[in-house]
C-alpha cells in the first residue's frame, strides 16, 4: 500500500526505496507500485471520477454481508476500518487509536479514536464498534469473511465511551490484521438497525465519500463526505476529499472496459488484463497501478489425499515436469512476477524458495521411475498397476483469468512430455466448488485474500480439511501433518513477534518442501487509469484503492 | 402457423369459433408457462451449487452452519423438494414471483426495472433489422442478378456472425479506432447505436433472406404480370404489391425474432455493460438465483406466447385462407 505524496516530500524516501529496490530486485517480490509523474501540480477540487469495475456487481454494498473482494473495493470508499497498513506494509491504527493485550493473550482492549462521526451524524464510540462486531457475528447478517475473522471473540464489553474490551476463546495474534480488512469495517450503529435490505442499499460509514444512490446494473453513485476531518496518517492532505463524486460502474467485459478507459468515458478500470496492461504502459495518457493482494499467492494445490499425489515423489515429479516460467513470461507480458512462496509478496513474513521449482524433465522422469510409474501406454502416458498418471484439474472460469487458463493449457502440454496427463475442466464457480466438495480433483487453483500470515492456518492446518456445512474447505492440498498443525497453532497465538516469524517460516518451508503447492504469482490486482487522475496509489490493507487524495486535472 | 385451428371443428358461428380458438391459445399459453416454471425449478437444481450459498454471498463463501441454516429457513430451502415445488407453483399462480436471492428485492420489482431498457434495445434492433432487410430486398430485386448475389452473400455472412464477435469488432472500430461512439451503452442516443446494430445485423441477415425470396417470387407471379399489363411501373409493382408479400413471412417470423433478440441481449447487454433482462439472467444463473431465473424465463415465455398469438390473429385477419384450412 503506497500513499502518493507530493514529490518534494517523497524524494528522499523514494530515492532510498529505489536504490533498495535495485539491490533487492533479484530476490524481493514486487510490492505495489505506481508511476507518479513529476508534474502532478497543485490539487484541484471538483469533478466526478468514473470507476469501471470488472467484478460482478455486489448484491449488497455492506461488506459485512457475505464478504467478497468486489464489496471490499467499493466499500473502501465509504467505510473505514479500525486498523490499516501504511506504505511500508506496517499495521497502523485508523479508527482505533491503540490496542493492548493481556499477558495470557485472552483479553484485548481497543481504544477508539475521539471526535469522529458517521455520515448520518452518529458518533463513533466503543458501543458503535461493539454493535458492528455483534452485527458481524449474528447469523442473520450472513457474514462469512468477517465472521471468520472475528471467530475467536467470546464476549465484548464497552468499558467506557472509547474503550472496547474483547474476551477471546484462544489467543489470536492476527486480530488487529483482521481489523484492517474492509469486511470488518465499522458502520453507523444507527444505520445497522435498519432492515438488511435498506442497509445493503446504502451502508453508512465514516469514509471520505458516502453513498448517494445505487442504480443496479448501472452505477453506485458516491458523493464527497463534506464533514470528513481525519484522514489516515499517511494521507497527503487534511479535510474533505478533492473529488466531488465517484461514479462506480460495472463493465464486465474486459475489452469494453479498456475501450471505455481509452475513450475517456471512465478514468479508472480494475481487473486490467495482461494484454491491456502491456498496451497501456506504452500509452502516454494511461497509467498503471500494480497492487498485489495480501494473503496467499496464486498457486496450484496438489491434492495429497489420493493417488497419485499421496506419494510425495509424484508431487515433486509433477512440479519439475511443468514449465511455468516460460508460460508466465509469454502470457503475462512481464506483468506478473513468478512467486516461490505460499504467501503474497506483500506479506512481510512470506518465505520463498526458488530452488525447489525448476523445470527439469530429467529429474521428473527419475522421480516417476522411482515411484513405480515405469511403464507407458500407447498414448505415451505413464502407467502403474494399469492406471494412467492422470490428473483432474477443475478450473473456475471466474477465478482464473484467460491468461491463467492458457498457462494451465501450456502446463498440460509440457507435462505430456513427461508422460503426465492433465485433464482441464473449465467450470462456473458453483460447479467448481461442487467438484472440490466431492474430492474430484488432483490439481486446483484458488485465490485467498486475507491480511497477515494467519492465512497459512486456513490453507494448511488439518482442521481446514473438515468441510464447512456447505461442503467448502480451504485446505485444498489436504495436508494433514501434526507437526505442521502445531507450528501453525503456536504461530497464531504467540505474543513474541520473532517467534511468530520463525514458526511461520518453518511452516512455509514444510509445505513448500513437501510439494503440496506450486506457487505461480501474487494474486494479480492491476488498475489502469487516465493520467488526468492524479495522486492515485493509496490502498487499503487488502490493496483496494482509496481516492481520498486523488484529484482530476482539466 | 396455427396448428390448433386445424383441430377445431367448423363452428356454427364465426364468433364462437374465435372465442374457442382464443381459449385454446390461452390454455396452451398457461401450459407453456407451467412447463417453463417446472423445467427451471428442477433444471437449476440439477446443476451443482447450493442456493443457500448463493444467498450467502456466493459459492464457497465459508458461511457458517448457523448462517446457512438461517438462509435456508428464511427462503424455505430446508423443505422437501416437492413441497418447495408445490409452494412455488401456488405463489406463481397468485402472481407472486418471490424475492431474488442475490438482489434481495421482489422479483416483480427487479423485472419492472429491467424490462424497459431491454424492450427499448430489442424494439430498436427489430426496427433497424426490418429496415435493413427491406432495403436490401428492394435493392437486390431492382438491381439484377449481380446485386442479388451480393445481397445474398451479405445476408448469409451477417446472419452467421455471432453477437460477441460483432460487438467486439464494432467497439474496436467505432470506439477505439474512430472514437465516434461510446463503447459503454447508456440511454443516450449515441450509447444505443452499437448495441442496436450488434443485435440488428444478424437478424437483418435472416429476415433479408426470407423477404428477398418472397419478393422475387411475387415479382414473377401472375398478379405482377397483370399489373405490368395494366401499365404499372416496376417500382409501383414492387412497392404496391411485392413488398406486402415480402412482409408477411417477416411478420410470422417475429416470434422467432423475439427469441433471437432475447438471447442476443444476454451477450450484448454484458459486453456493452447495459442494464437489462439478458445481463440479469446471466448473473442470476451464475448466482443460482432461482426466483430471478424463473422470473426472467417466465416473462420471456409469456412474451413469446403473446407475440405468437398476436401474429396468429394478425394472420387470420389478413389472410382468410388460414381460417378455412
Amino acid at each position: 500500500m503506497t500513499y502518493a505524496r507530493p514529490l518534494a516530500h517523497k524524494l528522499v524516501p523514494a530515492a532510498a526505496a529505489l536504490a533498495a529496490a535495485l539491490v533487492l530486485s533479484a530476490c524481493t517480490p514486487a510490492t505495489s507500485t505506481t508511476e507518479n509523474s513529476a508534474d502532478d501540480g497543485t490539487p484541484v477540487t471538483g469533478g466526478t471520477l468514473v470507476y469501471a469495475s470488472g467484478d460482478a456487481e455486489p448484491s449488497c454494498l455492506d461488506p459485512h454481508v457475505g464478504g467478497n473482494y468486489p464489496q471490499a473495493l467499493v466499500a473502501s470508499q465509504y467505510l473505514e476500518t479500525l486498523y490499516t497498513k501504511d506504505a511500508e506494509g506496517k499495521l497502523i491504527p485508523w479508527l482505533a487509536e491503540d490496542s493492548t493485550v493481556s499477558e495470557d493473550g485472552l483479553t484485548r482492549s481497543v481504544k477508539i479514536r475521539d471526535g469522529i462521526s458517521f455520515t448520518d451524524g452518529t458518533a463513533l464510540d466503543a458501543a458503535a464498534v461493539k454493535a458492528n462486531f455483534e452485527h458481524l457475528l449474528d447469523p442473520n447478517t450472513a457474514s462469512s469473511t468477517g465472521y471468520l475473522a472475528l471467530g475467536k471473540i467470546a464476549s465484548m464489553t464497552a468499558v467506557d465511551a472509547r474503550t472496547l474490551e474483547l474476551k477471546l476463546k484462544t489467543p489470536d495474534n492476527s486480530l488487529l490484521e483482521s481489523f484492517s480488512m474492509p469486511w470488518v469495517a465499522i458502520e453507523s450503529p444507527t444505520a445497522l438497525k435498519r432492515s438488511q435490505e435498506e442497509n445493503c442499499a446504502a451502508p453508512v460509514g465514516t469514509g471520505a465519500f458516502k453513498i448517494a444512490s445505487w442504480k443496479k446494473q448501472e452505477a453506485v453513485n458516491l458523493v464527497r463526505n463534506e464533514g470528513y476531518v481525519r484522514p489516515v496518517a499517511s494521507s497527503t492532505h487534511e479535510g474533505p476529499a478533492y473529488l466531488d463524486a465517484i461514479t462506480w460502474r460495472f463493465i464486465p467485459d474486459a475489452a469494453t472496459r479498456y475501450a471505455a478507459l481509452q475513450s475517456g468515458e471512465v478514468q479508472v478500470i480494475d481487473n486490467a488484463q495482461p494484454d491491456a496492461i502491456a498496451t497501456a504502459t506504452k500509452t502516454a495518457t494511461l497509467k498503471h497501478l500494480d497492487a498485489p493482494r495480501p494473503g496467499a499467492s496464486n498457486r496450484i494445490e496438489l491434492n495429497s489425499s489420493k493417488a497419485p499425489f499421496n506419494d510425495p515423489k509424484t508431487r515433486e515429479a509433477f512440479v519439475h515436469a511443468v514449465n511455468v516460467n516460460a508460460s508466465i513470461d509469454s502470457l503475462f507480458f512481464g506483468t506478473a512476477k513468478r512467486s516461490y512462496s505460499p504467501l503474497s509478496s506483500v506479506e512481510p513474513l512470506a518465505y520463498s524458495d526458488d530452488s525447489l521449482f525448476d523445470y527439469d524433465p530429467a529429474k521428473a522422469a527419475e522421480l516417476l521411475d522411482a515411484a513405480g510409474w515405469t511403464e507407458r501406454d500407447t498414448e505415451g502416458y505413464r502407467i502403474k498397476d494399469g492406471q494412467r498418471f492422470s490428473l483432474t484439474f477443475p478450473v473456475s472460469t471466474s477465478q482464473s483469468i484467460p491468461a491463467e487458463q492458457s498457462i494451465f493449457e501450456q502446463m498440460q502440454a509440457t507435462a505430456k512430455d513427461s508422460g503426465i496427463e492433465i485433464k482441464i475442466n473449465l467450470l462456473d464457480l458453483s460447479s467448481w466448488y461442487g467438484d472440490l466438495a466431492k474430492n474430484n480433483y488432483n490439481l486446483v487453483s484458488a485465490p485467498y485474500t486475507k491480511v497477515g500470515p494467519s492465512v497459512l492456518s486456513i490453507l494448511f492446518h488439518s482442521d481446514s480439511t473438515i468441510p464447512a456445512p456447505s461442503g467448502y474447505f480451504a485446505n485444498h492440498s489436504q495436508v494433514k501433518n501434526p507437526a505442521l498443525d502445531a507450528l501453525l497453532t503456536t504461530a497464531g497465538s504467540t505474543k513474541d513477534e520473532a517467534e511468530r516469524k520463525d514458526l511461520y517460516t518453518k511452516a512455509q518451508k514444510l509445505v513448500l518442501e513437501g510439494y503440496y503447492l506450486l506457487p505461480l504469482y501474487d494474486q494479480q490486482n492491476h488498475f489502469l487509469y487516465s493520467d488526468k487522475l492524479k495522486n492515485v496509489g493509496a490502498t487499503t490493507a487488502v490493496a483496494s484503492p482509496l481516492f481520498f487524495d486523488a484529484w482530476l486535472s482539466n | 402457423m396455427s396448428t390448433s385451428t386445424a383441430l377445431t371443428p367448423r363452428a356454427p358461428s364465426l364468433l364462437g369459433a374465435s372465442v374457442r380458438w382464443l381459449l385454446g391459445k390461452l390454455m396452451g399459453g398457461i401450459f407453456v408457462l407451467w412447463a417453463v416454471a417446472t423445467a427451471i425449478f428442477f433444471g437449476i437444481r440439477m446443476i451443482p451449487g447450493d442456493p443457500a450459498e448463493a444467498i450467502m454471498g456466493g459459492p464457497g463463501s465459508q458461511a457458517s452452519a448457523e448462517a446457512l441454516a438461517a438462509a435456508r429457513a428464511h427462503y424455505g430451502l430446508d423443505q422437501p423438494l416437492i413441497v418447495q415445488y408445490g409452494r412455488q407453483l401456488k405463489q406463481l399462480a397468485l402472481g407472486d414471483l418471490g424475492t431474488s436471492y442475490s438482489l434481495k428485492s421482489p422479483v416483480v420489482e427487479v423485472l419492472g426495472e429491467l424490462v424497459p431498457p431491454t424492450l427499448i434495445l430489442a424494439s430498436l434492433a427489430l426496427l433497424v433489422a426490418w429496415m435493413m432487410a427491406l432495403a436490401l430486398a428492394v435493392f437486390s430485386t431492382r438491381s439484377g442478378v449481380l446485386a442479388s448475389a451480393v445481397a445474398s452473400g451479405l445476408e448469409i455472412v451477417s446472419a452467421a456472425v455471432p453477437h460477441f464477435w460483432l460487438a467486439s469488432v464494432l467497439i474496436m472500430v467505432f470506439s477505439s479506432m474512430l472514437g465516434w461512439l461510446p463503447p459503454v451503452s447508456t440511454n443516450t442516443a449515441a450509447g444505443l447505436v452499437l448495441p442496436v446494430f450488434t443485435l440488428a445485423l444478424p437478424l437483418a441477415g435472416f429476415l433479408g433472406q426470407v423477404m428477398r425470396d418472397t419478393m422475387m417470387e411475387a415479382q414473377r407471379s401472375a398478379f405482377a404480370l397483370s399489373a405490368r399489363a395494366r401499365g404499372e411501373s416496376e417500382t409501383g409493382i414492387l412497392l404496391r404489391h411485392s413488398l406486402r408479400h415480402a412482409a408477411l413471412p417477416g411478420i410470422s417470423l417475429s416470434g422467432w425474432a423475439l427469441g433471437s433478440l432475447l438471447s442476443g441481449a444476454v451477450v450484448v447487454e454484458s459486453i456493452f455493460a447495459r442494464p437489462g433482462l439478458g445481463r440479469s439472467l446471466l448473473s442470476a444463473v451464475t448466482a443460482r438465483d432461482i426466483p430471478l431465473v424463473t422470473g426472467v424465463a417466465l416473462l420471456s415465455a409469456a412474451a413469446y406466447v403473446v407475440i405468437m398469438t398476436v401474429s396468429d390473429i394478425v394472420e387470420r385477419l389478413a389472410d382468410p385462407r388460414i381460417k378455412q384450412s
